[in-house]
């Protein structure tokens, strides 16, 4: 099973993807309650689909049919 | 803590404050010198950036009149093997064709590289300089400003909206939101999800980018006060050394760091426009 060359830059961007993505849904959260002030709601609600965003964006992006051939 | 770094140093902590406040003009704080409002002008930030494109642009026009086919300078060969890297990486990562992307990866590679490199620069020098013609505070590094990573990541982020509709439509990019990742039956789900997903683009770009250059900066800094907090004596005979040579490390180490993160901003954009080109199943 050879590696496809593509392979480095695209788990450079997963690892950047998952976190960034975890980050921004604790943020929308934390701006959301702010507005509606409904803390701790919308931070436990968007960082939790951040998070499981992030992992589904990680686990489509390395079973990619091209990543190994 | 302040107080005592001081009192012992000679003022350590105003020392890196000093070195890691811009210089500001327009709506700036008069006593911290922070930018106070939407007008506030990082003019050292402007000035280093342009200047760094500046060397692009004039090593671009230098090499112009110089291009040989037969008999390739040193400059040429070294200028071509960068280009060969950024398109090996483009037709590595990319999917599709796209006149745009090399030209633009390419950019990005030396702009940011060369912005980064500005790090390299010994801290005091430049400030130094400045303060003799009367400017108080000086940043050299343009990408340890949080506004020069997200203006970068920005103008990326605006190429991946209007790849996405190029690409998609507007009716297909408003359908990535409505229906990506779990369907029709979860609409408000996948507006949320694919919100914070195109939202974590730009982000994840500007962040990594300014954290590490930032960091960098800190510790060049930290390194140069070993010897310019001992004082006279014996602990300057062994402080003075220990700070050249780890300053001799750090600045090995750095210009990996600088490079790799050049290098990531580059292979992040293609990756993000490249996603932006490509129809997603659902």
């Amino acid at each position: 099973m050879a590696r496809n060359p593509s392979i480095g830059p695209l788990l450079i961007g997963v690892g950047s993807i998952m976190t960034s993505m975890s980050v921004v849904g604790f943020l929308l959260g934390y701006a959301v309650d702010r507005w509606l002030g409904s803390q701790p709601i919308g931070l436990l609600v968007l960082g939790f689909l951040g998070i499981l965003g992030g992992l589904m964006k990680a686990y489509r992006l390395l079973s990619h049919p091209d990543l190994f051939k | 803590m302040a107080e005592s770094a001081s009192s012992s140093g000679g003022g350590t902590v105003e020392y890196i404050q000093h070195h890691l406040t811009n210089w500001c003009v327009g709506q700036c704080d008069p006593v911290t010198h922070k930018a106070a409002g939407f007008w506030a002008f990082h003019v050292d930030t402007f000035l280093f950036s342009l200047l760094t494109a500046g060397v692009i642009v004039w090593m671009a026009l230098k090499l112009k009149g110089q291009l040989s086919l037969e008999r390739p300078s040193g400059f040429q060969n070294f200028v071509e093997s960068i280009i060969e890297f950024v398109d090996q990486q483009v037709k590595d990562t990319f999917p599709g064709r796209n006149p745009l992307i090399a030209p633009l990866a390419l950019t990005i590679f030396l702009w940011v590289w060369l912005m980064n490199f500005m790090d390299l620069v010994p801290v005091d020098l430049l400030p130094f300089l400045a303060k003799l013609i009367g400017i108080e505070y000086l940043k050299v590094v343009p990408t340890t400003d949080l506004n020069t990573t997200l203006a970068l990541s920005l103008t990326v982020f605006a190429l991946i909206i209007y790849y996405n509709i190029k690409i998609k439509g507007v009716g297909g990019y408003l359908k990535m939101f409505l229906f990506h990742p779990f369907g029709k039956f979860f609409v408000p789900v996948n507006i949320v999800m694919t919100l914070i997903e195109e939202l974590a683009k730009p982000l994840s770009l500007a962040l990594r980018l300014f954290g590490n250059l930032f960091a960098g900066e800190l510790v060049f800094l930290l390194i140069a006060l070993l010897g310019g907090t001992a004082g006279i004596g014996l602990a300057l005979a062994f402080l003075f050394p220990l700070q050249v040579i780890l300053d001799l490390g750090w600045l090995i180490f750095h210009l990996l760091v600088i490079t790799l993160q050049a290098f990531i901003f580059m292979v992040l954009t293609i990756v993000y426009l490249g996603m932006a080109h490509v129809e997603e199943e659902h």
